[in-house]
């Protein structure tokens, strides 16, 4: 197949992405909105962004792979998050929405001290930024099979092939990754993925048809797999490289409290949802609905691969060969797809997946920009304002807004540098689990007791990070003596324990954070309020600065008017019984155009009532944050 | 290139894995419901309270389903 055609689609495609991104960027006015969104969003908007996120990071390239060697087990990863949802929705979210928290470090400084935040800082940094390469690298292997060896542009000769060539696809694809995160913030990259979350199932359902479609139908398909192949489950503890008990710890508990716990990015989508309540609706049907189809659209292509590969030269019109036994599977993708779809198809299949893993890049770029500017630069900055003794003065919003742009291209630098230590690894999937592995436990473990354990004290959570890691490093060191008793049987690949090992370095890490908060005073409950999750209540108060109203009450839709005066949103004594609301209490108004999703929208405080029934006044301020406009009508909801 | 290990469909290499699964996963979802529900952040004496209650319990459950009707599929769909 010549790639002209495949090309041109993908550049088309690109530039409409990119387009659409750059759009948003105008919603983009200050700090909150460029990492936040502006905390306006429905949960449907929320639901869909996160699966070009998860599916992105969880990439086409990796578990098609994995599914082409290993069959529909290569779905695990995707189909164990539940157990994790209660901590999450009931601990986690609330707490973090509600504390207005914007970064896991801060959390770790208004729970703990400066010293753990100052730790949680550096190993979040290195996981964001081991991320980020990983993206890249797969969006490069991605890209790669399709390349020429040899690109000339203005006579210059530039290599495609072998390692150079990878790094030099990758330094281009961070190029274009760069201009709309840098211009658009999280406005751009939400709204990015939800155009792309819906191209996405649909660019992996039709590798799926096209390929039972090209092997004849569903029924040569099926038999063509052995029976095996067809298990949702890997076997037990064989082999090293992919079983089922070593993926459960590396992946169903470091992986998912990692993705839901620390994945800066996702923790950002779920505080641009308009209220908790959202954020849970989006979680649950993210994990619910989404995940089961993602796990089967990034997987399709190495199943059909596999039952091609297995009826190539038996079944009609598939030409022995056409698979070699020799192949990278990390390619396998690519391969299908180039099998299955025509030349128009084959371009919009890969410029959907690459774009998605651009978008996975892209948050992952923006959240990284936010620990940046949360956790590093306004803390240094504080530093040096309160040593000057007032000759230095804290800067504008706009000043923060231009670093946060800044930093998203030095961490896009970095990440592209990154690649350099993972490029080694046999599969992507490897990489990636060992990276899981190996980095998330100390931060995991300090964030779950942290949250859940209020005994847990502060020398014990800095004892998490350096004992655990140290007691690690010595794991890793001789894995015979230290995570065999822990390995159920699981054998190594490649001299070490890829996933089980992650078993181990938790344990260490609960150990001796235990232990050391066993031996060591506890915090009081009052230094703790709202802080842990048997003190959410606490933190929904502080939230609203009083007492929460829950009474159930309607949406009332109404026409919205200009008060100079006042500070707050005021309504109709009538409006204010139907939605149950009381004056001071947190009211969300939003454009009637309920597709929006919440883009145009704001948060006020119920203000002083009025006798106008049908009427909002909302201050100018409100109505230029909201982007509302005189025909606009508004639909208010009390939220706390 | 392929998995070769263990290809005999034995109870072990059917069912072991599902059994670890829910098992295991099962003892940190229970802890999560526990906790939830004593902390009072999924309070269930609330309309609210009671349809995520529920809910968790559901997906739980369709998460088991999944996992046993593609094991069901993949040894006795021919």
């Amino acid at each position: 197949m010549s790639m002209t055609i495949p090309w041109i689609v993908m550049v088309l495609y690109f530039i409409l992405v990119m387009g659409f991104g750059s759009m948003f960027g105008r919603y983009t006015k200050s700090t909150a909105d460029f990492f936040f969104g502006g905390r306006r969003f429905a949960w449907w908007l929320i639901a869909m962004s996160i699966l070009a996120t998860g599916v992105g990071s969880h990439s086409f390239v990796k578990y098609s792979a994995k599914a082409f060697q290993h069959g529909f087990s290569s779905t695990m990863t995707y189909m164990n998050d539940w157990f994790f949802m209660p901590f999450f929705m009931f601990g986690w979210l609330p707490l973090i929405y509600y504390s207005r928290v914007s970064s896991v470090p801060e959390y770790f400084q208004r729970r703990f001290n400066y010293k753990a935040r100052f730790l949680a800082t550096v190993a979040l940094f290195f996981y964001m930024i081991g991320y980020i390469s990983i993206g890249f690298l797969t969006i490069g292997k991605a890209l790669q099979p399709m390349l020429p060896d040899l690109l000339s542009i203005f006579g210059l000769q530039i290599s495609l092939i072998g390692d150079t060539g990878l790094m030099n696809i990758i330094i281009f694809v961070a190029v274009i990754t760069g201009i709309y995160i840098t211009y658009g913030g999280q406005t751009a990259v939400i709204f990015t993925d939800l155009l792309q979350g819906f191209i996405l199932i649909f660019a992996g359902l039709l590798v799926l048809f096209l390929g039972f479609s090209y092997l004849g139908g569903f029924a040569n398909f099926w038999h063509h797999l052995p029976e095996h192949f067809k298990l949702p489950l890997a076997h037990f503890n064989q082999p090293g490289g992919f079983n089922f008990v070593g993926i459960f710890w590396q992946d169903g508990i470091a992986g998912s409290i990692g993705f839901l716990f620390m994945n800066q990015g996702l923790i950002m989508r779920f505080l641009a949802t308009r209220s908790v309540e959202d954020g849970k609706k989006a979680a649950a049907f993210n994990v619910l609905v989404i995940l089961p189809i993602s796990a089967i659209v990034v997987s399709g292509a190495g199943w059909i691969g596999h039952a091609i590969y297995q009826g190539q030269g038996i079944l009609p019109g598939i030409p022995a060969g056409i698979i070699p036994p020799t192949l990278d599977v990390d390619e396998i993708f690519t391969i299908t797809a180039r099998i299955v779809a025509t030349p128009i198809v084959f371009g919009f299949i890969m410029a959907a997946v690459t774009a998605a893993l651009m978008s996975t890049v892209d948050t992952l770029i923006n959240a990284t920009a936010a620990i940046f500017i949360n956790d590093i630069w306004l803390p240094a900055e504080r530093v040096l304002i309160r040593r000057s003794k007032g000759s230095r003065l804290q800067k504008d919003d706009r000043y923060y807004l231009k670093v946060a742009r800044w930093a998203s291209i030095v961490i896009t630098t970095v990440g592209v540098l990154g690649v350099l230590a993972f490029k080694n690894f046999a599969t992507l999937y490897e990489a990636h689990g060992f990276f899981h592995s190996t980095l998330t436990p100390p931060l995991i473990v300090a964030i779950f007791l942290g949250i859940f354990w209020r005994r847990f004290t502060d020398q014990a959570v800095i004892w998490t990070f350096l004992g655990g890691a140290t007691l690690m490093i010595v794991g890793a060191t001789w894995p015979e003596i230290f995570i065999t008793p822990f390995a159920q049987g699981s054998a190594m690949s490649g001299g070490k324990y890829i996933y089980i090992s992650a078993m181990y370095n938790i344990v260490v890490c609960v150990g001796v954070g235990v232990i050391v908060s066993l031996f060591t005073k506890p915090k009081t409950d009052e230094e703790l309020e709202g802080l842990t999750i048997w003190t959410v209540e606490r933190a929904r108060w502080r939230f609203k600065g009083g007492k929460p109203n829950d009474r159930p009450g309607e949406k009332v839709k109404l026409k919205y008017k200009i008060d100079d005066s006042g500070e707050f949103a005021r309504f109709a004594k009538e409006d204010m019984e139907k939605m149950a609301l009381d004056e001071g209490d947190l009211v969300y108004l939003c454009d009637s155009r309920a597709w929006l999703g919440g883009l145009k929208s704001v948060h006020s405080k119920a203000g002083k009532p009025h006798n106008e029934p049908g009427v909002v006044y909302i201050t100018p301020e409100m109505e230029e944050s909201a982007l509302f406009t005189k025909k606009t009508r508004v639909v208010a909801e009390k939220e706390l | 290139m392929f998995d070769t290990a263990m290809t005999e469909l034995t109870f072990g290499r059917v069912w072991a894995p599902l059994i670890y699964l829910y098992g295991v996963g099962g003892i940190f979802f229970l802890v999560g419901m526990v906790i939830s529900t004593r902390s009072k952040s999924l309070n269930t004496k609330t309309r609210n309270g009671k349809k995520w209650f529920k809910l968790l319990l559901f997906g739980y459950g369709w998460y088991l389903f999944i996992h046993t009707s593609l094991t069901l599929a993949a040894l006795y769909l021919k």
